[in-house]
């Protein structure tokens, strides 16, 4: 019985041995720095890893106290921590800095655990991990997401910046064209109105060359006004927001063949082939449209031709295209984007009145609707005028 | 009693007064016509102040022919006055006025403004206007006595 227990012994002695050897190249093979110390903080053992994390041999570190590596300014650490342990408490991945043997710092997580030796606590193993490479990513993470916030602030106060000034442009731009609206327009009433009054209150006087005079006085003024009128619905029809609601397309048409003399059955032929569809619209955008596309078809043609148009429609994938086919002078294909162009006129005044902005404000409205227009042609051989809109869903 | 309408004319520009004048001479209407030329003259002449005071030469009109471009105090800030007035504020004012901006024509009729009216640019064409103002405004309205 005894040899057996001495035996015994030996075999427990022996596997213990041998774990705590196997325990030691487990502990000494470790990255981390391994450090265990008695409550006074001197220091008992070193791995490796402690050598290579703080630069201090083992024969270096033990014996000495710990406070080595504890930079200064934190000297209260290391009893806080003590502290917590005897308190019974865990402390896990507590991170903070450490000072190497050559004076540099290390960032580290910090786990310490009590030893205990007879239900006692008289040490602490501490494992530090240096976390320098994780705190370098995370400095590089901030500083980019700190840039990036700074780039966005800058951004976004160029496009405060840039919208202020653009709408003070615009402010500038509606007073110009409210004060056109206002003050441009009277002179050319009084002129108007005084060669009227001329041409009634002393027509005995006048001799036919002096008549002749006042009514191009007259004219031109009437001209102008007209000009000012048109630059003005330009400049409308320019800016702002367009609210789109569905428009009776067909409704529009009918109300402008109705309101334009020139636009009779008598003096055109205009015929307006069912269905066409409604639109994502503004109303009065599209009746300008219409009004400039049909009076433009039924003024150009050649002399003695009475005017035609057939206005129809087709549906191209979500959108309309409402189509003006006239038997006009047509458009030579090196006109034809110049004629959307405001002031974009082909002919002299002497051959066709008009303004030369009608088209540019038909293409600024389409546009405004988020449509377009455009144009098929051929010199002589009649224009097609189309106009493309959303659909109503 | 019957008392002929007084015609109040707000308008700074002398031509358009010349035009004015004129237009309503030419369509027969002899009812007195006072001009003001500028927003504060207007509401001193409809408050009875200072040369105003005296309401023999210078009646309440029944009608105020208002433009809107005026120095001093605009046509709005007139048409705003009248219509904060108790005893004005059934006045007939009709703006007439070179701007036909969308946004003059919704404030008028907003502040109150009974007609908008944009100045035709031909002495015919004012003629006409007048005409049809005399016809409407003088012989078929119905105007409320401000005394």
């Amino acid at each position: 019985v005894g040899v057996s227990k001495i035996s015994r012994d030996i075999t427990d002695r022996k596997r213990a041995e041998q774990i705590a050897s196997r325990l030691a190249a487990v502990v000494e093979s470790s990255d981390d720095a391994i450090i265990s110390m008695g409550l006074d903080t001197i220091i008992t053992t070193w791995n490796r890893g402690a050598e290579r994390t703080f630069g201090y041999t083992a024969a270096e570190a033990i014996g000495k106290s710990v406070t080595m590596l504890i930079p200064q300014g934190s000297e209260d650490e290391e009893p806080r921590i003590l502290k917590r342990l005897l308190d019974g408490e865990r402390v896990d991945h507590y991170e903070t800095v450490r000072q190497r043997k050559d004076g540099s710092r290390v960032s580290v997580s910090l786990t310490v655990s009590p030893i205990y030796y007879g239900g006692k606590i008289i040490g602490v193993s501490k494992i530090s991990r240096d976390i320098s490479d994780r705190k370098r990513a995370e400095e590089a993470l901030r500083q980019a997401q700190e840039e990036l916030r700074r780039h966005a602030e800058t951004l976004e106060q160029q496009v405060a910046d840039r919208t202020a000034r653009l709408s003070e442009t615009i402010q500038e731009l509606e007073a110009f064209s409210y004060s056109v609206s206002h003050d441009m327009r009277s002179p050319l009433r009084a002129m108007q109105g005084y060669s009227d009054a001329l041409l009634e209150e002393y027509k005995d006087k006048l001799d036919a060359a002096a008549v002749n005079y006042l009514t191009r006085i007259n004219r031109v003024a009437s001209r102008m006004d007209l000009l000012i009128q048109d630059v003005l619905a330009y400049s409308r029809v320019s800016k702002g927001e367009v609210q789109r609601r569905p428009v009776n397309v067909e409704n529009v048409l009918a109300d402008v063949i109705q309101q334009y003399p020139d636009l009779e059955r008598v003096r055109s032929s205009i015929r307006v082939h069912s269905p066409i569809p409604s639109v994502l619209g503004h109303e009065a955008y599209l009746t300008q449209i219409f009004s400039n596309l049909l009076n433009n078809a039924v003024k150009f043609v050649a002399p003695g031709t009475t005017p035609k148009i057939d206005v129809s429609a087709t549906i191209q994938e979500d959108m309309v295209r409402i189509s003006l086919v006239d038997n006009g002078i047509g458009i030579a294909p090196e006109h034809q984007k110049q004629i959307f162009q405001i002031f974009g006129r082909v002919y002299s005044e002497k051959k066709f009145e008009g303004t030369g902005i009608g088209l540019a404000i038909a293409r600024k409205a389409a546009e405004r609707m988020g449509g377009s227009i455009g144009v098929i042609s051929e010199l002589g051989r009649g224009s097609e005028f189309f106009v493309l809109l959303k659909e109503v869903a | 009693m019957t008392t002929i309408s007084t015609i109040l004319l707000v308008e700074d520009n002398e031509d358009d007064v010349f035009l004015m004048e004129r237009a309503i001479k030419g369509a027969g209407i002899i009812n007195p016509l006072f001009v003001v030329e500028d927003g504060q003259e207007a509401i001193d002449y409809l408050s009875g102040a200072g040369r105003y005071s005296n309401r023999d030469i210078h009646p309440i009109p029944s009608i105020v022919f208002l433009d809107l471009k005026l120095p001093i105090k605009g046509g709005l800030d007139v048409l705003r006055w009248i219509r904060s007035k108790t005893e004005l504020e059934t006045l007939v004012v009709i703006v007439l006025t070179s701007s036909n901006e969308p946004s003059d024509l919704k404030q008028s009729y907003r502040l109150g403004a009974n007609s908008y009216v944009v100045k035709p640019p031909t002495a015919s064409q004012l003629l006409d206007l007048a005409k049809a103002f005399k016809w409407y405004w003088l012989q078929f309205n119905e105007f409320e006595k401000v005394s």
